[in-house]
């Protein structure tokens, strides 16, 4: 899918105001994560809530994350081949890390 | 012509200034905190796989090496926050005379440790 460079800006904005909450919730909850065992975990994503904002948080994190990345590699590698091969990497890893972490999602909501 | 247009930033001709390494440093904990998220990804694949692969982690996490990156891990995620919070203000034309993008700064780093400490001591 191509973006122009406007929408981009204005998409890199909006999922970082979106990440402010969920940040927040995150980082409290993940270093009290550190103390707990398997079930508690389990359980903690047995919550539609959790997962929902869990699973909500990683894809936001990640497009913002994408663009981020992008921008970087715009700003740093000369080479017009280089920046599609960089940016290509950067959409696999994205798929990637998307898909691992809504099918980790849906199996522990599952199970 | 997109080939040839100059890009930015042309670090090695400026003179050092803090803001400037406020602006390099939002982006080097950018960076880190998208391979950061990988591994929180990578984290929840571990949980979905089952217990024996949780314990995995959970040795790793109990290692004081780990203690120490995740704390770095805060410092970053919260940097990253307030800077980009500043950055937000910018993007309305807000507190960007040059004595309050100063003073912002200090506040940010402040901000930062605060938080990381609060977030650490609950």
């Amino acid at each position: 899918m191509k973006y122009n460079y406007s929408t981009k800006w204005v998409l890199q904005r909006v999922t970082a105001l979106f990440l402010i909450p969920l940040t927040f919730w995150f980082i409290f909850q993940c270093i009290s994560f550190q103390d707990y065992q398997y079930e508690e975990i389990q359980l903690f994503f047995k919550s539609y809530f959790n997962s929902f904002l869990f699973m909500g948080m990683m894809i936001i994190m990640l497009i913002h994350s994408k663009l981020g990345c992008e921008t970087i590699i715009k700003d740093y590698v000369f080479s017009i081949h280089l920046q599609k091969i960089c940016n290509n990497l950067i959409n696999c890893i994205t798929v990637v890390t998307l898909v691992l972490v809504i099918g980790s999602i849906f199996k522990l909501i599952i199970i | 012509m997109i080939d040839n247009r100059p890009l930015s930033p042309h670090l090695t001709i400026y003179k050092k200034v803090l803001t400037a390494f406020f602006s390099i440093f939002h982006r080097i904990t950018g960076i880190g905190l998208s391979i950061g998220s990988i591994l929180i990804a990578f984290w929840i694949f571990l949980i979905a796989l089952g217990p024996s692969y949780f314990y995995f982690f959970k040795i790793i996490s109990e290692t004081n090496v780990f203690k120490i990156i995740l704390f770095l891990w805060t410092l970053g995620v919260f940097y990253h926050l307030f800077n980009g919070v500043r950055y937000l203000f910018w993007t309305y034309g807000l507190g960007m005379q040059l004595k309050t993008v100063y003073s912002s700064g200090y506040l940010i780093v402040f901000l930062t440790f605060l938080a990381s400490i609060i977030a650490w001591l609950i």
